[in-house]
Formats: structure tokens, C-alpha cells, sequence
């Protein structure tokens, strides 16, 4: 099965995740896909000692359950009947999964509590605290605010350019004209946008991939077209480039000193509005927005600004010198 | 040939966005469309071109134009510039 990277959380299950996060998390299975389908609802993490010493009061139990050492130790500690009245504390709750982390070994009776209850249990060899830290990123990302826009996102010098624009107005075909340069596609035509506390993270559609659809051509495989390093998973939105037919752009913004935005979930970012004529060459223009926008960033103030400082300055050492002609001769510039 | 004279009546004169509104009023017209300073002449239709003149506030400006719609346009570039491009007046 295709699997997006960050998988739908109304769907995300025990399942998913072990298939996402297994490899990187080293994790084995002591379950054999027992409790695979268990929703997993929330995007965070919980550590049942309190609830395996008797403490059951706001135990939260669907959440992912953490057994570390903490744990296990106090497990171990217990007599074999004690061993099973504590972990039937915890796996009196529908229990979402158990991962028990450190490679410690899992006492008997918690393998069969799971087992019992038809609930996950995975073992992994990794400390617990980074475990915690990778799962609960991914969580996140799965957890967070999320938007479908229609665009294309391309990465330009590592700065992330959302093209946008009424359908056949020639974003892909400009995009693919970024690539050739050797920039890197992340997403055609939807982008999926998660937003990671105030920034905004761009990426594909697991199906769609790396393919481009080009009027006249089909569907354009840029993976297998110019290689891995022409693609990139996932990318920040750190600038929206509008494509309007000419007519529709307002002339005033002609110097680029007034900064529009484009909200997405909350997010300001940065807008260009781009009007197509026939004959201008779309690809260079999305190049050197993207070079402006890192510049304006570096500098903290755009091209346009500096340039109306300077002719500020220049009226006002005029004005002195209009003031003053002939009683100082050596105020010139 | 149509011309007349405005002084700019705003504080930090024709910057960037004043230099704009020139040019984004001269382009609707089909003439040629000028500013002229005490020093300099420049096509009003060149954002560029209307910057250099770097007109401070008080510069009494000659607009002018030469084509059919020569009237209209001088007109309508002296009121932009009269407005005082909705910014501090002197």
C-alpha cells in the first residue's frame, strides 16, 4: 500500500504507525498484528507506572504507553501475583499499544496481559527518552492542522516557493522549468500543508509522488526524469507566488514595496503576484523571487526598501543643497 | 502638446509608492506622458525614471503629454500628484 508521510489522522491506527515509524524506531512486534487496528487518537505519549502502583485516577489510557526502565523495574520488584494485579491497572483500560523501550525484557505476565486484551505490545532497543522524542514528533506532525491546497511546491535554494494559480495558467510547466535548473519538486498540484507551531510544512501526495501532469505530455515522472536529487519530501512554505492573468494584478505594487500576505491556518506568508504575459519568462522570475526573499530575510528589509532609503536621503541632501546653494559651495553629495 | 505645472505637496516627496501611483495613472492613457523637474525630464510611464527625479517635497513639477488622449492624462497625473498620495503633507 502507498503511505503518505503523514497519514490521515481520522484513519491513523496502531497499524500505521507501527508501518511508519517500525523501521525507525527499530520495533518488533511481540503482538503478531493483534490490536493493529486500535485508533490512535491522540498525539501524545504516557508512562503507566503511576497507574501499575495503584494510582488509576486520570490514567490515559489512550494514549501511547511508554514501559521504560522505571517501569520494568518496578514490575520486577513485585511477586508474580502482585506482577499481574499491577498490570491489570493498566490493561483494565482499552489501552491504545504498549512499547517497552531499552531493550529490556517484558515480564511474561505483561506479554500476556496484552495478549489478553488484544492490545499491541512492541519492544525496542532504543533509550526511552529519544524513543519519546521521535514518536511524539511524528505524532505531532500527524496531530497537527492541516490544509489541501492547490499549488505546486517547489524548493529554491532551500527556500520553499508555493505557486499558485488559476488551473492552466502554467505553474507546472514553470515549475518543471525550476527543476531543469536544478531545483527540486516537492509536491504537483496538491500540496498537502501541516502547520508546526507558526510554520507551515509543505509535502506530496504519497499516490501523485513525484509526478507532474504537462499539458501535451501526460504525466512526467520527475524522480525517474532527473534523478532523487531533482525531489524533495517535504519543505517549508516560506513564500506564496500568485500567477494572474494580466489585468487582474494591481499596477501600484510596481516597485514591490508593499508587502502582501497569504494566510494559511494562521500563518502570514510572504506574497508575490505575478501577472502572465505572453513572451515573460515565469521560471526566472519564481527564481529570483525565491533569491529575494532569502536576501530580504538575511538583511531584514527588502531590495525596494533600501533603494527608497536611499532615495529619500538623496531628496533630503538635495533639499539642504537647494536651501544653501551659493552660501556653502562644498555641500554636494 | 498639453502641459501644467503642480508643486508636490508631500513631505518625503516622490519616493517608491508616490513614483507608483504616477506611473500606474500615466499607463491608462494612449500618449506619451512626462514629468519634468527644474532638472531633469523622464517618461511617466517609467517607475524607474520617475524615482530619478528625486522630487522632494515643494518641487514644482511640469507634467506634460503628446497623443490623443494627451488632455485626459495630464489631468489625471497632476490630480495623483496634487493628492498628495494620501501620505504627511508639508
Amino acid at each position: 500500500m502507498v503511505q503518505d508521510r503523514f497519514p490521515d489522522p481520522e484513519t491513523f491506527s496502531v497499524g500505521v504507525m507501527y508501518e511508519c515509524l517500525g523501521k525507525r524506531l527499530s520495533l518488533e512486534d511481540l503482538s503478531d498484528t493483534r490490536g493493529h487496528n486500535h485508533a490512535v487518537v491522540s498525539p501524545d505519549i504516557s508512562r503507566p507506572g503511576l497507574c501499575l502502583s495503584g494510582y488509576t485516577y486520570k490514567f490515559m489510557y489512550d494514549r501511547i504507553q511508554i514501559f521504560g526502565e522505571t517501569e520494568i523495574t518496578l514490575l520486577n520488584q513485585l511477586s508474580q501475583q502482585e506482577r499481574a494485579d499491577a498490570l491489570a491497572n493498566v490493561f483494565g483500560f482499552p489501552v491504545v499499544c504498549s512499547i517497552v523501550t531499552k531493550g529490556l525484557l517484558p515480564p511474561d505476565e505483561l506479554v500476556s496481559a496484552a495478549r489478553e486484551k488484544e492490545t499491541a505490545l512492541f519492544l525496542s532497543p532504543q533509550d526511552t527518552t529519544p524513543l519519546i522524542h521521535d514518536l511524539t514528533d511524528f505524532l505531532g506532525e500527524v496531530f497537527a492542522p492541516h490544509v489541501s491546497l492547490h499549488g505546486t511546491l517547489v524548493d529554491v535554494y532551500g527556500e520553499g516557493l508555493l505557486v499558485m494559480g488559476r488551473s492552466a495558467i502554467g505553474k507546472s510547466e514553470a515549475v518543471l522549468g525550476l527543476v531543469e535548473r536544478g531545483h527540486r519538486l516537492v509536491a504537483d498540484d496538491l500540496v498537502r500543508v501541516r502547520k508546526a507551531v507558526n510554520r507551515l510544512i509543505g509535502t506530496g501526495d504519497a499516490l501523485i509522488g513525484f509526478h507532474m501532469e504537462i499539458r501535451g505530455i501526460g504525466f512526467v515522472s520527475i524522480a525517474e526524469l532527473f534523478g532523487v536529487g531533482a525531489t524533495k519530501e517535504t519543505q517549508s512554505v516560506d513564500l506564496v507566488v500568485r500567477l494572474l492573468d494580466a489585468g487582474l494584478v494591481d499596477e501600484a505594487n510596481r516597485s514591490g514595496l508593499e508587502e502582501k500576505f497569504m494566510t494559511i491556518m494562521g500563518v502570514d506568508v510572504p506574497m508575490l503576484e505575478i501577472p502572465v504575459l505572453p513572451g515573460r519568462n515565469i521560471t526566472l522570475l519564481l527564481e529570483v523571487a525565491a533569491m529575494m526573499n532569502i536576501q530580504a530575510k538575511d538583511t531584514g528589509c527588502t531590495s525596494a526598501e533600501r533603494l527608497n532609503r536611499k532615495l529619500i536621503a538623496r531628496m533630503g541632501r538635495k533639499r539642504l543643497r537647494d536651501k544653501y546653494d551659493g552660501e556653502d559651495s562644498n555641500c554636494s553629495q | 502638446m498639453m502641459e501644467k505645472i503642480v508643486t508636490v505637496p508631500n513631505k518625503l516627496g516622490i519616493h517608491a509608492r508616490p513614483a507608483a501611483l504616477i506611473v500606474r495613472s500615466a499607463v491608462e492613457f494612449d500618449c506619451d506622458v512626462w514629468v519634468e523637474s527644474p532638472t531633469d525630464k523622464v517618461n511617466a510611464k517609467s517607475i524607474m525614471g520617475v524615482m530619478t527625479l528625486a522630487a522632494s517635497g515643494g518641487t514644482a513639477i511640469t507634467v506634460s503629454a503628446d497623443g490623443p488622449e494627451e488632455i485626459e492624462a495630464v489631468e489625471a497625473v497632476v490630480e495623483v500628484i496634487k493628492s498628495g498620495f494620501g501620505e504627511e503633507m508639508i
